[in-house]
């Protein structure tokens, strides 16, 4: 039977508001932290220094193992396990979801960004050295603005996909979208809407980012190269 | 000016310069002949050091660039190099890829810069062209471009790498007249070609170069009308 008593919404719009801020802030911090880490570790990839060899595990280990795992991983092993250690106390499920996805989407943006920049000609950056242009003035003015434009479209994607992936820690209770839906289907017993309510949310999130994404896009088809 | 002793380079196993010895001297012109693959473009790419060396000596303005503690960035702001697929930067207008360098490697005031790249595009003939990104240019006006590009910099030395060979024949001439004002100005030039009658006519030496280690180096006289070793005269045979 579908039951689409609309009005559990109502009663739990509480939960829901709260879930679709966490599932932003999620999404917010850990694109931005990801794009930390994974310029870092992309520099790293493209560097033939072999001190930076454990950014290529690095990358593998989180894209070669599932978010799921590595969200209870840190949640149930990695975290209390530090916390023993220094002595705090046990950090919340919130802390946890933010280092996993962080730390699984700077692996993401990693290789995206050596992509983006392996994607332009060796000769651009010879042609800026030749010019006398240190390495950091070559990559800055000559090679990354060309290897931007390369990295929006999957960098645009990778942030739709953790958005819709963060939906994976209400399995350590945080308080999300899916969370919300989850809570409010199980006590009031309706099962359509507030799945229903979640999948919406969900989509206009997406749709929100995709648009920005599609904009940034025009924006840099202007320059005419 | 250029000194190059005992130079060597392997790609992996391959060892692609034997031994090079090579003067060149201050206003001098040398062009750089030779079969594909001989190593040309290789020994000109080792003068800037944009190809490391595997063991000689290659000085440049008096700085040994084998030496770790010269700083190649300074040695290569007084080198200029022109590129066969011209190298422009894309992302840029014509006016920024020349004031680029000017402007954040020798710290030149934009509007100095500016003024000083409309004078560069006058003289090989683009100014019209500023505001133009490379995209929009044909071959032969990109590579005019890279020229004044390189020469903003303001190099007492410039090094071509076959400059003419990604160009549709009908666009080699206006780049061969633009690096022939050059060197009626005195610039010293090291050119890669296979353009016979530009190194026939600008030279002031040309380099056979074959399997890696320079065959033969004379005057076009010397090495057009007479030339001594077999290879250098089936090399000939082949493209005159």
């Amino acid at each position: 039977m579908m039951d689409w008593d609309w009005s559990v919404i109502v009663e739990y719009k509480d939960l829901f508001i709260r879930g679709l801020l966490v599932t932003i802030e999620l999404t917010v911090v850990a694109v931005a932290v990801g794009m930390v880490i994974g310029i870092t570790s992309g520099f790293m990839r493209i560097s033939r220094n072999k001190w930076f060899i454990p950014a290529k595990l690095y990358v593998d280990l989180f894209r070669g193992t599932p978010l799921f795992l590595q969200i209870l991983f840190f949640h149930f092993a990695v975290l209390p396990t530090l916390a023993e250690t220094f002595g705090l106390e046990a950090p919340d499920a919130m802390i946890s979801s933010f280092v996993a996805l962080s730390l699984n989407s700077g692996a993401y943006i990693a290789e995206i960004f050596r992509g983006g920049i392996q994607s332009v000609d060796q000769g651009q950056l010879e042609a800026a050295r030749s010019l006398g242009m240190t390495y950091p003035q070559a990559m800055w003015h000559v090679v990354l603005p060309q290897a931007f434009k390369q990295m929006l479209p999957p960098l645009g994607n990778e942030f739709i996909t953790l958005l819709k992936d963060s939906s994976l820690v209400t399995v350590i209770a945080v308080n999300d979208i899916t969370y919300a839906a989850f809570v409010t289907a199980k006590n009031t017993f309706v099962r359509w809407a507030p799945y229903v309510t979640a999948g919406l949310m969900y989509l206009v999130l997406t749709t929100i980012l995709s648009q920005m994404v599609s904009y940034l896009e025009k924006r840099f088809q202007t320059n005419r190269y | 000016m250029i000194r190059v002793e005992k130079l060597n380079k392997y790609f992996g196993q391959q060892h692609v310069l034997k031994d090079i010895d090579l003067e060149i001297k201050e206003k001098e012109v040398v062009c750089v002949i030779g079969p594909s693959g001989s190593g040309k473009s290789t020994l000109l790419r080792c003068l800037n050091l944009l190809e490391s060396v595997t063991s000689g000596k290659v000085v440049v303005n008096g700085h040994d660039l084998t030496d770790p503690g010269t700083n190649v960035n300074q040695v290569r702001t007084d080198v200029g190099m022109v590129f066969q697929h011209f190298e422009l930067f894309p992302h840029k207008k014509v006016i920024e890829n020349i004031t680029l360098a000017p402007i954040h490697v020798r710290k030149v005031a934009r509007a100095e810069a500016e003024q000083r790249a409309y004078e560069l595009l006058t003289k090989v003939g683009l100014k019209d062209k500023a505001e133009s990104y490379p995209g929009e240019l044909s071959g032969g006006q990109k590579q005019r471009v890279a020229i004044a590009r390189a020469l903003a910099m303001e190099p007492t030395l410039m090094l071509f790498d076959e400059p003419t060979s990604a160009l549709d024949p009908e666009m080699v001439k206006e780049v061969l007249e633009v690096m022939k004002q050059l060197t009626r100005e005195g610039m010293t030039m090291v050119v890669v070609t296979h353009e016979m009658g530009f190194a026939r006519e600008v030279s002031d030496r040309i380099v056979f170069m074959d399997q890696g280690m320079i065959i033969e180096t004379g005057s076009p006289v010397q090495i057009f009308s007479n030339p001594q070793h077999e290879r250098l005269k089936t090399f000939l045979g082949k493209v005159l």
